[in-house]
């Protein structure tokens, strides 16, 4: 215990400290008489309710430790220790200065730290055979009334393209930096950040889409993300590092801003970056917004009762509670401890892919740095999903409907004969046909399944010619072929609504229809007469 | 959050009809931490009623008293007459039942259940969030969280498990908290009735024009007789702002042995020309829709509750349906409200039943059983529904003398003060007797021919499907058929209401299927169209859930 300071305070006024301030002071004397005449001294002063609590407080801490004269157990002990772990990478503050004006606002309550702080201690003596990596993470980088400007934007690339929400992002950030300037005044920059194989083309599209400044890093080793190496690299970036060419376009520590994409990747991304740069991060957000806001907050304010506005908070809107509401997440400084770059992932659609202006000017800067040994993990292998079938992009689509229930499979034979006499033309279903209980051969069950129907709850197709047979026209399935060029339809019963919006309807039966339409189709000469009595007969 | 990592709330209410509605303000009033869950995308959009909903005097809850300005803003019109047409061919006898209407009613109003039952969700969300609760929509909870065998929450499909101190299951009458409970079944098909309803676009100013009524006066007509080809149940017209609400409501069991068709009974009513003084040509439907209905005769639970659970409304068959009178909105209500006071007044017992019993003596004290049970309806039908007492009945109705006696001038007046009775009423068996063959014989003998010229044309149920709204949650059915033959699942495709025989686009189709050179009628099933109405699963073999949270059909008039 410093006992020279203790008899420093007993001079002083506490009407000249904020209360945290004051519980500072104060844990650090041990004598009763000299708390109950601070306390008095406050009584006839501005007589602050959370001031005398605090005092009263401490006069009951050092009542409870008198009897045991060693103090290890007393809170002073151990604000003293946090006290000093908090100075060991802060640039001006000494516990003992009471002139400080912005102590960590946990200190007010040294009761409840001290416990968590005295267990870990007791912790670290014993072996439990666990490694602790993360033991020794301290908020080492974390910087206090540090500078920040810009808003970057990490963005995705995939098989060598800008992703449509990197785009999204730089739209939506090129919006809210041009509001800010607007606002607050500063003309502040979109900053993209492209890290990948042979993305310099890519940085430079990103100027297109909105940004200001293109930082890139190029690697063959980073063609797919790597969770180490883009980390660092993305860190490494944020901090201003390693751009050799050309530093002026930034005078800052960090980031105000930082927008992610919400994807697989950039949400694994996000979080990496977010912790290493020692901010916070709201991860999917569906809006973001710039504005100021009153917080009241005592740990953000380093007073009880104090309002404090903070200017250009980035409000970050996410679904919460599995999508049923919606918080707004802001990331705002402590009193001792900045919180920046004020960092979002993004859900990909939820903004605009905007227009791209060729003729927008930027600055595109090379990212340098040495890359380690960063590349434990590597790609062996991969393999793109099968994505059954498409049945869009053809120039004909032939579709069978529950009128093939007389013979299932001989219906699905005479589509799928139909379908291949066209040059390029895709064979559908209708969802009657999917959820039906009719058992199809093997050599054509294999086309009654769900990835060939057509409808509202299947494949939208807008053919030049779509010829639907045995088809009732459900709205359900006329949604799925409305943009389709012509449209023909042949069925039994010449009431079925699909003749409301077919451009042709011919009224027959299936089995003897498809044949003489195949015919037709294979030579050449559609025999109309023949169709118009209800088919030919074989 | 508790510490095993559950939400937590002092209440969940499960379902934000007018049951839970009331069981959740009423929660709140009483500052209990109330979480509401709806399935709908909003309250409303899972609801049907056949659309009056009753304020009694002798309630110790109504809708207006818990909700100020319901009536007002909630729904449609107040029925201020009523009327029961008993119809044989074209000949028609009508009766005026507004005595037994007004016995014991405060006030009646005509409603939509999407207006109202999203009136009262905002009323309700503004009342539990005041407690630290709120409505939840597009939620939609499967089952419940049991504890050491016990009922201590609920599980949803898209939220964490959630464990309350009290659980009230207004889930409707296809409650899967009911059942996951044991408390209910789909088995019987006699316990259920199912209405279909068309909600008929009408030009505002028109009704008044049409029914000679004035701006806050209203209609009920019911229908019964011969209509409805020998099936049991009725019809009715209800005058809603500008729209009317015209469906039928059939004994489930009676539409099955009948092989009847909902739709096309609808169809027989709406073609009828009785009904041409007050629909024309340009007949324009916003809106088909079907529910069940429990008969709380049978059904209605004498002990609605299992550990924390309560069950009210539909869920707990709480739906009064004798003869004229269809009650079961206003018994939700009641019931909702009474399942609060409960648990308010027994919080802190350390019994988990403590509030079930209670709720289950209010609701035996309040009158509300005895209205949902009737006794003197037990002791009549133990003779009034054995077959061979029908016959014997109808055969005397049917020769010359119970003719005459059915035909005479006092028959007429006495008919008219018995279905006035409320105690004549609550006694009529559920047979043919009192459904079809007195109200047939009534209109022939008494009846007047009706020769207006009908001219509307219903939709077809293809049109009907296709108006509908859905959301269909793609590659995950709700509705799974276990059973596939026609003998076990066939009755679907006929009493389904979204479902027909020889139409291939409803939920289920029959099927000719030729394997190994037999053939055979197998059953199939989309659910697609599915209106949620859970005939199937008491008529078919099948797994039956309702679908995910704001999956589905929304009903945009309900």
């Amino acid at each position: 215990m410093n006992c020279g300071r203790t008899r420093q305070v007993i001079e002083m006024d506490p009407g000249e400290h904020t209360v945290d301030e004051l519980a500072e002071e104060i844990a650090s004397i041990d004598d009763v008489e000299t708390l109950e005449s601070i306390l008095d001294a406050e009584r006839g002063g501005d007589d602050r309710k959370t001031a005398k609590e605090a005092i009263e407080r401490r006069i009951e801490a050092v009542g409870e430790d008198e009897p045991t004269e060693d103090g290890t157990a007393s809170a002073d002990d151990v604000d003293g220790g946090e006290g000093s772990e908090g100075d060991a990478n802060e640039t001006d503050d000494d516990a003992g200065d009471a002139d400080e004006t912005d102590d960590d606002a946990g200190d007010a309550d040294g009761g409840e730290t001290s416990d968590g702080d005295t267990g870990e201690a007791d912790e670290d003596d014993e072996d439990d055979g666990l490694s602790h990596p993360t033991r020794d993470k301290k908020h080492v980088r974390a910087l206090q009334g540090g500078d920040y400007e810009d808003m970057w934007v990490f963005c995705e690339t995939q098989a060598g393209e800008l992703t449509d929400v990197s785009k999204e992002m730089l739209g939506k950030a090129r919006e809210l930096m041009d509001a800010y300037a607007e606002e607050y005044g500063d003309e502040e920059d979109v900053v993209a950040v492209v890290i990948g194989e042979d993305c310099a083309e890519l940085a430079e599209e990103t100027i297109a889409y909105g940004a200001d400044v293109a930082v890139f890093h190029d690697d063959p080793r980073l063609s797919r993300f790597v969770h180490k190496p883009y980390t660092e690299i993305a860190a490494h970036m944020a901090r201003g590092q390693g751009s050799l060419e050309s530093t002026e376009w930034r005078a800052y520590d960090e980031p105000r801003y930082a927008l992610f994409p919400a994807t697989n990747n950039g949400r694994d991304l996000s979080a990496l970056v977010q912790a290493e740069l020692d901010s916070g991060l709201a991860s999917d957000c569906s809006d973001l917004f710039i504005e100021d806001v009153e917080i009241s907050n005592p740990v953000k304010t380093g007073e009880p009762g104090v309002k404090k506005v903070f200017e250009r908070v980035l409000h970050m809107k996410r679904p919460d509670f599995s999508g049923f509401e919606y918080s707004t997440i802001l990331c705002l400084d402590n009193p001792d401890r900045d919180f920046h770059p004020q960092g979002a992932s993004v859900i990909p659609g939820t903004f605009e892919v905007p227009e791209p202006d060729p003729d927008r000017e930027g600055l595109v800067v090379e990212h340098e740095m040495e890359l380690e040994d960063w590349f434990g993990v590597e790609v062996l292998e991969h393999d793109q999903l099968d994505e059954g079938v498409d049945l869009t992009g053809h120039e004909v689509v032939v579709c069978l409907g529950r009128g093939i229930g007389d013979d299932p499979t001989l219906g699905m034979e005479l589509g799928l004969e139909l379908t291949d006499a066209f040059e390029d033309a895709a064979f559908g279903i209708t969802r009657g046909i999917v959820t039906s209980s009719y058992q199809f051969d093997g050599h054509v069950e294999a086309y009654s399944k769900e990835e060939r129907q057509i409808g509202e709850t299947g494949q939208e197709v807008a053919p030049e010619l779509y010829i639907a047979a045995g088809v009732s026209g459900a709205v359900q399935h006329k949604v799925g072929i409305d943009d389709s060029g012509t449209i023909v339809a042949i069925n039994t019963d010449p009431d079925a609504r699909i003749r409301d919006f077919s451009d042709y309807f011919i009224e027959g039966d299936l089995f003897e229809v498809l044949p003489a339409l195949t015919e037709a189709v294979e030579s050449g000469e559609l025999p109309v007469e023949a169709l118009a009595d209800g088919g030919i007969d074989r | 959050m508790s510490a095993n990592g559950y939400e937590e709330f002092e209440a969940v209410v499960v379902g934000c009809g007018p049951g839970g509605a009331a069981a959740a303000a009423r929660l709140a009033d009483h500052g209990v931490e109330t979480l509401v869950l709806e399935r709908g995308v909003e309250a409303g959009s899972k609801n049907v009623s056949g659309g009056l909903i009753y304020g009694e005097k002798s309630a110790p809850y109504t809708a207006e008293e818990l909700f100020p300005g319901f009536r007002e803003e909630a729904a449609e019109r107040p029925v201020t007459e009523t009327y029961i047409h008993n119809v044989a061919g074209d000949r028609v006898k009508s009766y005026d039942l507004t005595d037994i209407h007004e016995h014991d009613t405060a006030w009646c109003e005509a409603v939509l259940r999407r207006k109202m039952d999203s009136w009262l969700e905002k009323r309700v969300h503004e009342r539990t969030s005041e407690t630290g609760g709120g409505v939840l929509t597009d939620v939609r909870v499967n089952g419940l969280l049991r504890e050491n065998g016990e009922i201590v929450g609920v599980t949803c499909d898209e939220l964490d498990p959630i464990r309350a101190e009290l659980i009230v299951a207004a889930d409707g009458v296809n409650s899967e908290l009911a059942r996951d409970a044991g408390l209910m079944d789909w088995e019987e098909p006699e316990e259920w009735f199912q209405g279909v309803k068309a909600v008929v676009d009408v030009e505002p100013g028109e009704i008044e024009d049409r029914f000679a009524l004035g701006e806050d006066e209203g209609l009920a007509h019911l229908f019964s007789g011969d209509l409805f080809e020998g099936v049991r149940g009725g019809g009715f017209l209800y005058t809603n702002e500008s729209s009317l609400s015209i469906g039928t409501v059939f004994h489930l069991d009676s539409l099955v042995e009948r092989r009847a068709e909902p739709h096309e009974l609808l169809d027989a009513l709406l073609t009828h020309p009785l009904l041409a003084q007050w629909l024309d040509a340009d007949y324009d439907e916003r809106e088909y829709a079907a529910k069940l209905v429990p008969d709380s005769k049978k059904v209605a639970l004498k002990e609605p509750y299992a550990d924390r659970l309560v069950v009210v409304g539909d869920a707990a068959g709480q739906m009064q349906a004798q003869g004229p009178i269809i009650k079961g909105m206003n018994h939700a209500v009641t019931a909702g409200a009474l399942a609060a006071d409960a648990f308010a007044v027994t919080r802190g017992n350390a019994d988990p039943e403590a509030a079930g019993r209670r709720y289950a003596t209010m609701l035996e004290e309040s009158g509300t059983m005895s209205k949902l049970r009737p006794r003197r309806y037990e002791l009549a039908r133990t003779v009034g529904e054995r077959d061979l007492v029908t016959r014997a009945v109808e055969g005397v109705l049917d020769s010359p003398v119970g003719r005459l006696a059915l035909g005479n001038r006092l028959a007429d007046r006495a008919l008219e003060r018995a279905y006035n009775s409320p105690y004549l009423v609550s006694m009529l068996p559920d047979t043919r007797t009192g459904y079809v063959t007195v109200p047939t014989i009534v209109g022939e003998q008494h009846g007047r021919p009706v020769t207006w010229e009908n001219e509307v044309e219903p939709p077809e149920l293809i049109d009907r499907i296709g108006d509908l709204t859905y959301d269909t949650d793609v590659g995950n059915p709700h509705i799974e058929l276990l059973d596939e033959s026609f003998e076990a699942s066939g009755a679907a495709v006929y009493a389904c209401p979204v479902s027909a025989e020889g139409f291939g686009g409803g939920c289920y189709r029959a099927e000719t299927v030729r394997t190994n050179g037999g053939e055979e009628t197998l059953v199939s099933l989309d659910t697609q169209p599915c209106v949620e109405c859970g005939t199937c699963a008491v008529v078919a073999d099948t797994d039956w859930e309702h679908p995910r949270g704001g999956k589905g059909v929304e009903y945009r008039q309900g």
